[in-house]
């Protein structure tokens, strides 16, 4: 098709350098097979009132822009966005609302803005445009092909092949290179330093014991994670559930910690060692406490407590090698799935069922917690548990034997 | 009687030695049985004032109000729970120690008396009146004690910190009844209810007797204070008390604000487009 119609003349230099960039835009146009057909200034006449009023209404838009997104810098800076109690929460309350507003706005205006003036000053142009139909000319095809395969040939490439194994085996390399990133990590070996490092959290929770001279006692959460309260079998009803962590103290201070009578302000005092003048001791204790604290947050500390109703007591059935975990009716399981790791404590207290709200994985309390329904297909870790002799709170008696949540799959024998 | 004793008597004549030896044997058991006797005493009265006091606080309701309440028992409750309390087997579960607190749960709720048996009583109009379930409260009282409804009632049940109360809301709570208290389901069509319009009281007692399949909250392991606290939390986004944009959606959170925003907004953007590509 192309040809079939009348081809502009392309003008000499002298005719260049006279044409008028109106002339030259045409002329581009034409050379595109496009040809404008109206191409106008919507404001023929200059400084009319109506296009004073449309450059008006643009800068309005963009002002009003302007002036919401400062209004966003200071709500999101300065509105009051703590959480405030019932009753008194109208400000708090407004300072979502007033940042999407704000910020919405400023964008919202910058956008009609940008239309308007669009609409408003840039000409309406109407443009026809020739279409090519059908595959590129029988010569053009076979002229490329032929530049192309000669371009090939003279590099001489097809009959250097040392070039050719050397070049193949760097880009091989460098693609293995990028393989190893992802496929590495799959295939270090898990234990090697898992033995010795107590960091490791493929292997070891926060209920490890660091060494013998401490005890790691089982703590509940009671809203403040400045308080320690431990936990005593009979602080639950039967058909009762708790979710516990780990509390590790030193076992020189249990005699201590059974005097404070669970009182948390007295704990406090005994775990930072008050009693201490030693500078050293206390620094120590700050940094147990501290490191107390965390175990708080930790992923993989969380362990619900069940103590099972007495009449289902008799219907437990253990796992090999977890015989003696429990404490009487006292079953510790963690609570992250062993499917993807969410927090299943939905605890049925008389079907002794526990949920996983996520993918509904159930898993028996009275059966080692193995999975019954849904997708999840290990038992979850079940924590060793009993009662300290010397206080009489419960605490753990060894970290979990195999993985909690959807980790790797061995156990420890 | 005369020829009786005479009778006696004469046979028991034979010989001095025989009658003095069956005397002193008769002596020795006398002796012997008022020794028991005495024993026996001394060790009640050793065990009443060294043996700790029961544990089991028994409500001292008046017995007539008992007596009411065991006729409301009988009544309503018998059928299933048995004529000891012990429980029917496949039935109803003994109530023997669960208290107050579970038969004001239970009845205030209406989920007692059930209607018939199924996954899971569900909340309807109490069927029993006011007088009625403290009569059987009382009554149950009697039987092996348990965890007792508290005093107070309403607003006297909110605690001061319903920002801890959140806490412990999450912690304990939220996995079966959603963070703001909407519920959710459990296995085989059972569920955790919705927290809306519960008065506190019933809060209270269910978090202290474990109703159904909920585990139970001893005031060991939650303080009464924290019970509060949690009530308090509960009832600051619950009642209509969480709603500032004016459409809750149900409070299911993320779920049904995404879809409405998913379906509003789109059908805008859709909306919007058409409407751009008429005026072009």
């Amino acid at each position: 098709m192309s040809g079939n119609e009348e081809e502009p003349r392309v003008p000499s230099e002298e005719e260049l350098a006279e044409m008028s960039r109106d002339e030259l835009v045409e002329l581009g146009a034409k050379l595109d097979g496009v040809e404008l057909v109206d191409y106008n200034d919507p404001w023929p006449v200059k400084g009319t009132r109506a296009e004073k009023r449309s450059e008006r209404l643009v800068t309005l838009w963009f002002g009003i822009g302007a002036l919401a997104a400062v209004l966003f810098f200071v709500v999101f800076l300065w509105w009051p966005w703590q959480y405030a109690d019932p009753g008194h929460q109208f400000l708090y309350g407004l300072y979502t609302p007033l940042v999407g507003l704000t910020l919405g706005i400023a964008v919202l205006s910058l956008g009609i803005g940008a239309l308007v003036y669009t609409k408003r000053f840039i000409p309406h142009e109407l443009a026809v445009q020739q279409r090519h139909d059908g595959r590129s000319d029988e010569v053009d095809r076979q002229t490329v092909l032929a530049e192309l395969a000669d371009a090939g040939n003279r590099s001489t490439i097809a009959r250097r092949s040392l070039v050719k194994t050397a070049g193949g085996t760097a880009v091989g390399i460098l693609g293995i290179g990028a393989l190893i990133l992802p496929l590495g990590g799959l295939i270090k070996n898990p234990w090697a330093k898992s033995q010795t490092d107590p960091k490791d959290t493929l292997r070891w929770t926060g209920w490890r014991e660091d060494s013998k001279a401490k005890t790691v006692f089982l703590r509940k959460d009671n809203g403040k994670a400045d308080q320690i309260e431990l936990v005593r079998p009979g602080d639950m009803d039967a058909g009762g559930m708790q979710t516990v962590y780990p509390l590790h103290v030193p076992n020189e201070l249990k005699q201590k910690v059974l005097e404070a009578q669970n009182d948390p302000e007295k704990l406090r005092s005994v775990l930072m060692r008050e009693d201490s003048t030693d500078q050293r001791v206390r620094e120590e204790a700050e940094q147990l406490w501290e490191e107390n604290k965390e175990e708080l947050r930790r992923v993989d500390t969380p362990v619900m407590l069940i103590r099972l109703r007495s009449s289902d007591a008799h219907k437990v059935i253990k796992r090999k090698g977890q015989e003696t975990f429990n404490y009487g009716d006292f079953y510790a399981y963690t609570k992250i799935c062993s499917h993807l790791g969410c927090p299943t404590s939905l605890y049925e207290q008389q079907t002794n069922r526990i949920l996983c709200p996520c993918h509904q994985s159930q898993f028996n309390a009275l059966e080692y917690a193995k999975p019954i329904f849904g997708p999840a297909a290990r038992a979850l870790a079940q924590l060793p548990i009993d009662v300290d002799p010397e206080t009489g709170y419960l605490y753990a008696k060894g970290d979990f034997i195999e993985p909690v949540g959807p980790a790797y799959w061995e156990r420890r024998p | 009687m005369t020829t009786n004793s005479s009778r006696t008597a004469q046979a028991q004549e034979p010989t001095v030695a025989k009658r003095a030896a069956k005397r002193s044997k008769f002596r020795r058991k006398v002796a012997g049985l008022l020794a028991l006797a005495v024993a026996l005493i001394a060790v009640g009265a050793l065990y009443s004032a060294l043996s700790p006091n029961a544990q089991t606080a028994h409500a001292a309701g008046d017995p007539a109000t008992v007596r009411k309440g065991e006729e409301v028992y009988n009544k309503t409750c018998i059928s299933c729970h048995g004529g000891n309390l012990d429980g029917v087997k496949d039935k109803g579960p003994t109530l023997i120690g669960v208290g107050s607190a579970a038969v004001y749960f239970q009845t205030s709720s209406g989920r007692m008396p059930m209607m018939r048996q199924e996954a899971q009583a569900s909340r309807k109009p109490a069927a029993l009146k006011p007088d009625e379930i403290d009569a059987l409260m009382a009554y149950i009282e009697t039987k092996g004690g348990g965890p007792e409804k508290p005093k107070t009632s309403g607003a006297a049940l909110r605690g001061g910190d319903p920002s801890r109360g959140g806490e412990l809301f999450r912690l304990n709570c939220a996995s079966c009844h959603n963070f703001t208290g909407r519920g959710g389901s459990l296995s085989s069509g059972k569920f955790a209810p919705e927290l809306e319009n519960v008065s506190e009281s019933q809060i209270y007692t269910a978090m202290q007797s474990g109703p159904q399949n909920m585990p139970k909250f001893s005031d060991r392991q939650l303080t009464p204070t924290e019970k509060k606290d949690i009530i308090g939390y509960i009832k600051s986004v619950s009642d209509g008390n969480n709603n500032p944009g004016g459409a809750a959606l149900g409070g299911f959170g993320p779920v049904s604000e995404g879809l409405i925003v998913w379906i509003v907004g789109i059908g805008a953007l859709v909306g919007v487009t058409l409407w751009i590509g008429a005026k072009a």
